[in-house]
């Protein structure tokens, strides 16, 4: 039984080799035309695939392969270092000393900042960029500094992009924001791979190996704190900070995300961030918040700190604090006293 | 088994066949296909900076247009309810159109997913270390991909069943129609909550963005199926009863109703507050300053709805002509209030107050149109292939006469 | 199930239309590869670099070098010892007249305005403390301590001032920085600085289009008697 026909004029692929029926020597140089023309396209679609840089293009299966952090053992781990050196080398022509360096037992890592202190020179920012390795061009900077007006301690009223002159200036105050590790992280809860998890020592860490850069964690984070690497990271080879750490401050590749991470490489060994260290008037202050006698332990126990964004709960381990003192105090006379 | 193969391989040399207007619309999609392809490849050379997303505004077109068509997926549950629980006769024939394009939409929403990553190559590691059930995302996953597989069951079997002539067994499909039912429902709700969950979001953070996803939802995607019921009438020999379409556009008119009176209720709670909760929502409304790129856009999604609505609740929308105006303003509208109304502004200000606008460049744009006309491919040959098998026309013991098969005459009698 | 065979489609042959069009897929598509690949390598991408800082601008150094114990001073070309010249000289100033060496200082440390309050007059290798007793350059924190007595108590937790080396003595040295590592002693103001750059990350738009004085102007609840405050408060610009 026949049934009706649907009869084709030319057709963009296969269509059965030559039979009595429908295929003239036209039909089959168009279909041959077609499947040419086709071809061609998408080659040409995939062409630019072959500007992929050099560093790039080799797949190494182990690399592939590569365990989640927390899977790997101590021999796993060393292959994955020693993966990141010859990386590095490649890339940036230098060779890094990178180890894995575990959490100090006994040590909760937090951070206080004076705002009485602070005067916005945004020497924090660029140690950071400095110490971490982060990308120059398009900028990645782990800290924002904001100029914040009297009154207030609501974020949107601040300005990033303050360029005066002389910092401080006598009717605002300066606050600086970045991670805060927190210890109720909801960056932590909404990944969906465990590319990011919170180490014993209250570091929020990344495993740049592991992260899909599905940006997740970027739009959950209410500090934004979370940097993407929309591209290859631009970090001149002269700049390079060779002293790195697996989960700190090793170079990235494009796709995954960065974050500050306390300068875990420096502070897991004892020493200070940089961020702090680069601050000319003290305002910054790190520590150990379980040791009694530590400068943070001080500073929560006698000064009046509080934390941004309380009710998001999302418990902070970065406090903000004013001292007794404002400096610009003095611009205001005292009523009735001599001058 | 074997007999499935060569039912696949048949669907497969099908699809390349058809009159000049199906090689038209074939052409024209595959040629957008490989311009997106191109785009892509370029993505995967430079990363998401051939994008407009920034750190401030992370997720962007291929987000807003993955939220769309999760809700258009969800909606072909707007075919099954009608016919399976309430018995609904006219729309009876036209479910598996329904479901096919859930299917549809579904694979272009995991497209979407994926060209969004800035590590494709990484997406084992979902495998390999789930966080479910804590983070949202994971559910996502697995309800796309279930939902994904219900319905490529119920449609391949349906399909295949009327293929092979045999009467197909409800304990193979009716429990499952069941269970999609349910599905969709949970599609849009899960999708919903990623954004709903996230403290640092206010204008996110609201208790209304599931109902309001689920609503607008369920009046764009029956939309959808009108117009392409119609495409599918004047392109095959499918009946397709006005009847039908005209269910459908009472159920449009009652979600598109209550999309509306949500949307207001929204903008009452944002508004009528002035506190900094609601800061994003004036961003998109009337700008910040001198950022407004978005407000042209939502008013022209608020006309384009209300006057949807207007026709769909008056006799007006009995019109086919007008329904169809409808269908498209409504289609359009919800895309923009979605998309851009919904997405881009929990991004602005950032959480620290910064304002940084997004605009899609020009490669994002081609993937995602990309993405669009695989979509709508997959659909078109899911279509040229169902249509003849329920006819009659294709089946395991017929010759579907195209000149493709006149060649193999002799193997495929049975 | 629709029944088989319920509508029927006449067949008609592949009208001229069709087939020129069908014939014209193959050519178009390699229109469109020839396109692609003309324009493949052109992408343009947006720059956004972070402005260069000179390492000495971010160095963990203290801020000035304090006085060395026992002191010294720059007195005609030469470095020589307070109480060379000192306990030569009778110390005649009353408080009044303006130094004739010395002129470098500029005392600015708000009502503590003799040199006699901090510095012995007998003997100017020592520094003043209370109830006549003295103590030495080095242990300037203690003099410091007798009048900024909060601040002191600050500085000796460690919440005041900067600790630099590590945070954990027993790992490695720590150096908390004295008075005058950071305060110049005649004029203990801090400086102001010129801050380094701004951000500029990618597509960021104009940095000067922000939108947070709208705010403050609209949310901040100091703003509806700044002006007023700042007109009588002004005593001139310089304070430091």
């Amino acid at each position: 039984m026949k049934l009706p026909v649907h009869k084709s004029s030319g057709c963009g692929g296969s269509c059965g080799s030559a039979s009595n029926h429908g295929v003239t020597r036209r039909s089959f140089l168009r279909r041959t035309a077609g499947v040419v023309g086709g071809s061609a396209a998408f080659a040409a679609a995939l062409s630019p695939l072959m500007d992929i840089p050099e560093e790039d293009r080799q797949f190494d299966v182990k690399k592939f392969l590569q365990k989640h952090y927390k899977e790997m053992n101590a021999d796993e781990m060393e292959a994955a270092l020693a993966r990141v050196r010859e990386d590095v080398e490649l890339r940036y022509d230098v060779r890094p000393e990178i180890r894995d360096i575990k959490p100090m037992d006994g040590v909760e890592f937090v951070y206080a900042l004076n705002l009485s202190r602070c005067i916005g020179c945004r020497k924090c920012v660029h140690a950071c960029v400095d110490e971490n390795n982060q990308s120059r061009d398009p900028e990645i900077q782990y800290i924002r500094v904001l100029e914040m007006p009297r009154g207030t301690t609501d974020i949107e009223q601040g300005d990033h992009h303050y360029d005066r002159p002389k910092v401080p200036d006598e009717d605002h105050y300066y606050m600086p924001i970045q991670c805060h590790q927190c210890a109720n992280p909801p960056c932590v809860k909404v990944c969906p791979v465990e590319a990011t998890w919170q180490e014993d020592d209250g570091i929020t860490v990344i495993d740049y190996d592991w992260c899909i850069g599905c940006r997740y964690c970027e739009a959950a984070c209410p500090y934004w704190a979370r940097r993407f690497n929309f591209t290859t990271p631009t970090i001149p080879s002269d700049k390079i900070n060779t002293e790195m750490s697996y989960l700190s401050n090793r170079p990235r590749h494009k796709g995954v995300m960065e974050k500050c991470h306390f300068c875990l490489h420096r502070t897991r060994e004892g020493r200070m961030p940089a961020c702090l260290e680069a601050c000319p008037t003290g305002a910054r202050k790190f520590g150990n918040v379980l040791d009694p006698d530590s400068e943070v332990t001080q500073i929560l126990r006698t000064k009046r700190v509080f934390v941004l964004k309380a009710d998001v709960g999302t418990l902070p381990r970065f406090f903000y604090y004013f001292d007794e003192r404002d400096p610009f105090a003095q611009s205001v006379p005292i009523p009735g006293a001599p001058s | 088994m074997k007999e499935y193969f060569r039912f696949l391989w048949r669907c497969f040399r099908l699809s390349f066949h058809g009159d000049w207007r199906y090689y038209t619309w074939m052409f024209l999609l595959t040629a957008v296909i490989l311009l997106g392809v191109n785009a892509y490849c370029k993505q995967l050379v430079y990363g998401l900076i051939t994008t407009g997303m920034t750190d401030q505004v992370s997720w962007g077109l291929y987000i807003a247009n993955f939220t769309f068509l999760v809700g258009v997926a969800a909606a072909a549950v707007m075919l099954v309810i009608p016919v399976y629980i309430y018995k609904n006769d006219e729309l009876h024939d036209l479910v598996i159109f329904g479901e096919l394009l859930a299917v549809s939409a579904i694979i272009m929403c995991l497209m979407f997913v994926t060209v969004d990553l800035g590590r494709p190559d990484r997406f084992i590691h979902l495998m390999m270390r789930f966080n479910f059930p804590i983070s949202i995302l994971t559910w996502d996953v697995i309800v796309l991909n279930g939902y994904l597989l219900l319905n490529l069951h119920i449609c391949g079997y349906l399909v295949y069943c009327a293929y092979r002539k045999r009467k197909p067994s409800r304990k193979f499909y009716i429990p499952f129609v069941f269970i999609a039912i349910a599905w969709a429902i949970s599609i849009h709700t899960v999708t919903a909550f990623l954004y709903s969950g996230l403290g640092g979001r206010p204008f996110w953070n609201s208790a209304v963005i599931a109902p309001r996803f689920l609503a607008s939802a369920f009046a764009a995607g029956p939309a959808l199926i009108i117009l392409t019921l119609q495409v599918l009438r004047w392109a095959t020999s499918y009946p397709v009863p006005n009847k039908a379409l005209h269910t459908l556009r009472s159920i449009i008119a009652v979600a598109a109703s209550i999309n509306l009176f949500l949307v207001g209720s929204e903008l009452f709670t944002e508004f009528y507050t002035q506190s900094a909760h609601g800061v994003s929502a004036h961003y998109l409304w009337f700008g910040l300053g001198e950022h407004n790129a978005l407000v042209p856009w939502i008013w022209s999604a608020t006309f384009l709805n209300v006057g949807a609505l207007l026709i769909l609740l008056t006799p007006l929308g009995r019109k086919l002509m007008l329904l169809n105006v409808a269908c498209v303003a409504l289609i359009i509208g919800i895309w923009i209030e979605k998309g851009m109304g919904l997405i881009v502004p929990a991004f602005i200000p950032s959480p620290l107050g910064e304002v940084v606008e997004y605009t899609p460049t020009l490669n994002e744009i081609l993937v995602c149109l990309g993405i669009w006309s695989a979509g709508l491919l997959i659909y078109t040959i899911f279509v040229r292939v169902t249509v003849p098998v329920l006819q009659g026309e294709l089946t395991y013991d017929t010759i579907y006469h195209t000149s493709a098969e006149q060649g193999h005459e002799t193997d495929e009698t049975t | 199930m629709p029944n088989p065979g319920q509508h029927q489609r006449h067949p008609h042959p592949p009208s001229k239309a069709a087939q020129i069009g069908g014939a014209l897929i193959g050519p178009a598509f390699l229109v469109l590869a020839l396109g692609m690949f003309m324009t493949s390598r052109a992408t343009v991408l947006p720059n956004a670099p972070t402005p260069v800082v000179q390492p000495e601008q971010i160095a963990p150094v203290p801020r000035r070098t304090p006085m060395s114990d026992p002191p010294t001073a720059l007195i005609a070309g030469f470095e020589q010892r307070c109480n060379d010249c000192h306990r030569i000289f009778e110390s005649t100033w009353d408080g009044e007249r303006t130094l004739e060496q010395h002129q470098d200082i500029v005392i600015n440390h708000g009502i503590n305005e003799n040199c006699f309050n901090c510095h012995v007059r007998d003997d100017r290798e020592l520094l003043v403390l209370q109830g006549g007793k003295t103590t030495t350059f080095s242990d300037v924190t203690t003099m410091c301590a007798q009048c900024h007595g909060p601040i002191h108590r600050d500085w000796r937790r460690g919440v005041h001032g900067k600790t630099l080396g590590y945070w954990n003595a027993e790992l490695g040295p720590q150096h908390k920085l004295t008075c005058t590592e950071c305060h110049d002693p005649h004029s203990p103001g801090y400086p102001h600085y010129e801050p380094l750059p701004g951000p500029n990350t990618l597509r960021m738009g104009d940095p000067g289009a922000g939108h947070h004085a709208e705010v403050e102007a609209r949310r901040n609840p100091l703003r509806r008697w700044a002006d007023d405050a700042k007109h009588n408060s002004h005593e001139g610009d310089d304070h430091r």
